[in-house]
């Protein structure tokens, strides 16, 4: 009963004062509605890269090879006729563009007498942009110098019966060969796992924007949240209101017990209107596995909160509190994949994110709002920030001391 | 004289407080190492950026057909995928069944798995029919899965390339009434396999004859794209962290007012607009200092290009002169401390955001149009801007318009700043 009043008291204490909100529930969201209106491309209608198209061939082969492009998933061409070589270069230099693939003339007649002209491919320099667009731009080329190296053969294999191929009928053969690569005998079919395809028919391409920026800022703002509540303990210290606790009957461990709790009850309060806004607002289902999603939270508050504890515990002045909350959040938060997915970084950033808990929360949410998946899939994760929570609660119970 | 000493001796107080030395180069330098670590710093490549391996499940239930003499496409394509060249792509597990290969993706042991299809052979070589090659990935990763789609349509494109040449010839021949004579299509079909191995059968775009690939000139000529990433990231936490300190140090004003040391120094001989003016003076001081040792120590930990340097001071100082005033304007407008934390917690961070939200965009695509003016709203985006020309080449000629606006802003918000606290304390 002594540790729910001081649970109280601390709840009371930290939440009269309206600025807690802003940590607490107005920056997460903020932030999430920010990073989530930057990648889902501002509005954009069409999220396609875009790629500049100057084509000054100007032929049926240039002309399929256009088509080819805009029936790609990951690139759009943009017709410039107006546009300088220079300008265009520049746009690709600002990230305006994602690519310029320059068409010289004379490609048809050049690739028809059965010679290799090039493409002149000026390429962002960033890996993922850069090289999503070549690789789609590359198919794309493939195909049609493929299919113009089919109708050389074919036209070649005619000749050889002392029949000529005119141009015209040349070009014929490689529509033909161009309608063959629509339906090609061996197709590639990308696939997943039908609880994932139920999440993506379920929540569409916008709700997964989300599905990283919405529990990314969860994770890192419940840390955040751990200033007001650490501050509260260096306060109690410094004010001598712990040591006038303890001429009280409570006892030590409930004077612990009372702090941990109430920073416990605050994030996890925290982590379900987040969740409730991701739910409602933001169309991502954390309810799908509600097991799952309530586990997560409670490991997620326990660890939070026992490294709240610490914080207060090793602070020594309210200024200590913020910062000792604050280096532990951006570290935390960045390293564990909160900001970014793991997967864009090197494997030796992989490896140390996956040490700490923060990895291991973004994992667990990212199993049930985008992999489908339930409790089973996050008990390793559930280990770890269990076992986090532990080694926090220990240290700070350890190094606790009522006076300053 | 009395001014500077009072700036000084401010300046000195700030210089002691962890809490600026934590969020005026710490916290700046701390977000641009994580990036560093991110993108290129624990790479054991001289390249900087590099991709991590991707464990993929392969299952091959191809049955070779005795009439192609028991070649196996199937085998062909495991045996690429496995190949020695993609050993630090690709790292490649067998499995006998689909559904195991299946379960090794959802148990996110592969990211992705290659499941091909027992017609496969027949198909490819055949006269007819259609199959399917299955590439079941986590729906999380894109850049793993990404590769392997890229490295299966190269070798898909020979082998499917070869079959629709041999299909248009037969077609083409017999249109024309023309006999196929023995070997005649097993002729095109290896013409072609060749060809199509001699120009597509590489994995970087860049190594193929058809296209001639290069980065734009500004960037080809800078060379390191992690500095460059860097470099942007750095700028706007410079930016970012600069205005706060604008902020933080012009509360001192609003600290000593309420703390009553303000009053006990207007009952010296001192003037009142000096003492405010010191104030001001350690304002702009605390913003040069920090901006001076980012960019310092920036460029010497991380290799930071921040360009030619009288370009780059025109931006700084605009950068100190525009933070500085905003800090004073922003803070004569508070009642108290107490309405610092919605201000600064609140309205700066988010205007600090929409000033940098280029920088959060990079790499992420094309931006929409709405990007390019949306950080202009807030001045701490055309200082953001001044950076990124200086940093990208451009020399005072590019500067002028945000040189100008910064200028033109700073002026505005130093002279309404001072105002305010004028009719507030003098």
């Amino acid at each position: 009963m002594r540790i729910i009043d001081l649970m109280l008291k601390d709840l009371i204490q930290i939440l009269r004062d309206w600025k807690a909100a802003l940590f607490l529930i107005v920056m997460p969201i903020g932030f999430t509605l920010f990073f989530g209106f930057l990648f889902s491309g501002g509005g954009e209608s069409d999220p396609r890269l875009a790629v500049a198209v100057v084509d000054r061939d100007e032929t049926a082969v240039s002309a399929r090879l256009i088509d080819f492009l805009a029936g790609s998933s990951v690139v759009r061409p943009v017709m410039t006729p107006g546009s300088s070589r220079d300008r265009l270069e520049r746009q690709v230099a600002e990230d305006e563009l994602a690519a310029v693939l320059l068409i010289p003339s004379g490609y048809q007649e050049r690739l028809a007498a059965g010679e290799a002209p090039q493409l002149e491919l000026i390429l962002a320099p960033s890996e993922e942009v850069g090289g999503a667009a070549a690789q789609a731009i590359q198919t794309a080329v493939s195909r049609v110098t493929g299919a113009m190296k089919a109708a050389r053969l074919t036209a070649d294999t005619i000749e050889t019966s002392d029949r000529s191929v005119e141009t015209g009928a040349l070009v014929t053969i490689f529509d033909r060969a161009i309608e063959a690569w629509e339906e090609p005998p061996v197709m590639l079919e990308v696939t997943q796992s039908d609880p994932a395809s139920a999440v993506e028919e379920e929540i569409g391409a916008s709700g997964m924007t989300f599905a990283h920026a919405s529990p990314g800022m969860m994770v890192q703002f419940s840390i955040a949240g751990l200033m007001g509540a650490a501050e509260i303990l260096v306060l109690e210290r410094r004010s001598r209101s712990l040591q006038r606790l303890l001429t009280t009957a409570i006892s030590r461990v409930e004077i612990i017990l009372g702090h941990f709790s109430a920073m416990f009850i605050m994030i996890f309060l925290q982590l379900l209107l987040l969740i409730g806004f991701g739910q409602a607002v933001l169309g991502l289902n954390y309810l799908r596995a509600p097991l799952a999603t309530g586990a997560l939270v409670i490991a997620i508050s326990l660890w939070t909160a026992a490294l709240g504890l610490l914080i207060g515990v090793m602070a020594k002045t309210e200024e200590q509190a913020v910062i000792y909350s604050m280096i532990p959040m951006f570290v935390l938060s960045g390293l564990g994949g909160a900001w970014m997915p793991l997967e864009v970084t090197g494997e030796t950033f992989q490896r140390i994110g996956y040490l700490l808990p923060t990895a291991w929360a973004m994992d667990g949410f990212r199993n049930i709002l985008v992999r489908g998946l339930g409790l089973p899939s996050i008990v390793t994760g559930l280990g770890v920030m269990g076992a986090y929570a532990v080694t926090f609660f220990l240290l700070a119970v350890w190094r606790f001391r009522f006076e300053s | 004289m009395k001014l500077l000493d009072i700036g000084l001796k401010d300046l000195v107080r700030s210089i002691r407080s962890a809490f600026f030395w934590m969020f005026g180069f710490g916290i700046p330098l701390l977000m641009v190492l994580i990036f560093y670590f991110a993108f290129g710093g624990l790479s054991s490549s001289d390249e900087g950026v590099s991709l991590p391996t991707t464990p993929v499940a392969v299952v091959n239930l191809d049955r070779p057909v005795p009439e192609f003499d028991d070649v196996s496409a199937g085998r062909m394509l495991a045996d690429l995928l496995s190949m020695d060249g993609f050993d630090q792509l690709l790292d490649v597990t067998s499995y006998d069944r689909a559904k195991d290969a299946r379960q090794a993706v959802d148990r996110q042991e592969a990211a992705v798995a290659v499941i091909i299809p027992p017609d496969f052979t027949a198909t490819v070589f055949g006269s007819s029919g259609q199959t399917a090659l299955e590439l079941y990935q986590d729906p999380t990763l894109t850049i793993g899965p990404g590769v392997v789609e890229g490295i299966i349509n190269q070798f898909l494109n020979a082998f499917v390339g070869s079959k629709i040449a041999v299909d248009v010839a037969t077609e083409a021949l017999s249109a024309r009434g023309l006999a196929i004579e023995p070997g005649q299509l097993e002729a095109i079909a290896d013409q072609y396999a060749e060809w199509a191995s001699s120009t597509g059968g590489d994995l970087q775009p860049s190594q193929t004859p058809h296209l001639e690939v290069r980065l734009p000139a500004e960037q080809a000529a800078e060379g390191d794209p992690l500095a460059d990433i860097l470099g942007a990231i750095m700028a706007g936490m410079m930016v970012f962290y600069a205005f706060f300190t604008g902020a933080a140090s012009s509360m001192t004003i609003l600290q000593e007012a309420e703390g009553g040391t303000l009053s006990r120094m207007f009952t010296t001989p001192t003037r009142r607009s000096t003492i405010l003016g010191g104030k001001f003076v350690t304002v702009f001081l605390t913003v040069i200092f920090q901006v001076v040792v980012l960019i310092a120590v920036s460029a010497l930990i991380f290799g930071i290009q921040w360009g030619d340097p009288v370009p780059l001071a025109v931006a700084a100082t605009s950068l100190v002169l525009l933070a500085a005033s905003f800090g004073i304007f922003i803070t004569s407008l508070l009642q108290g401390t107490q309405q610092t934390g919605i201000v600064y917690g609140g309205v700066m961070t988010v205007m600090g955001m929409i000033g940098m939200s280029q920088v959060f965009m990079m790499g992420a695509g094309t931006p929409p149009p709405a990007m390019e003016i949306l950080p202009l709203v807030v001045p701490q985006g055309w200082a953001v801007r001044a950076l990124d020309l200086v940093m990208g080449g451009g020399g005072l000629g590019n500067l002028l318009l945000p040189v100008a606006v910064m200028g033109g802003l700073s002026v505005i918000l130093f002279f309404v700043g001072v105002f305010q606290f004028r009719k507030r304390f003098v």
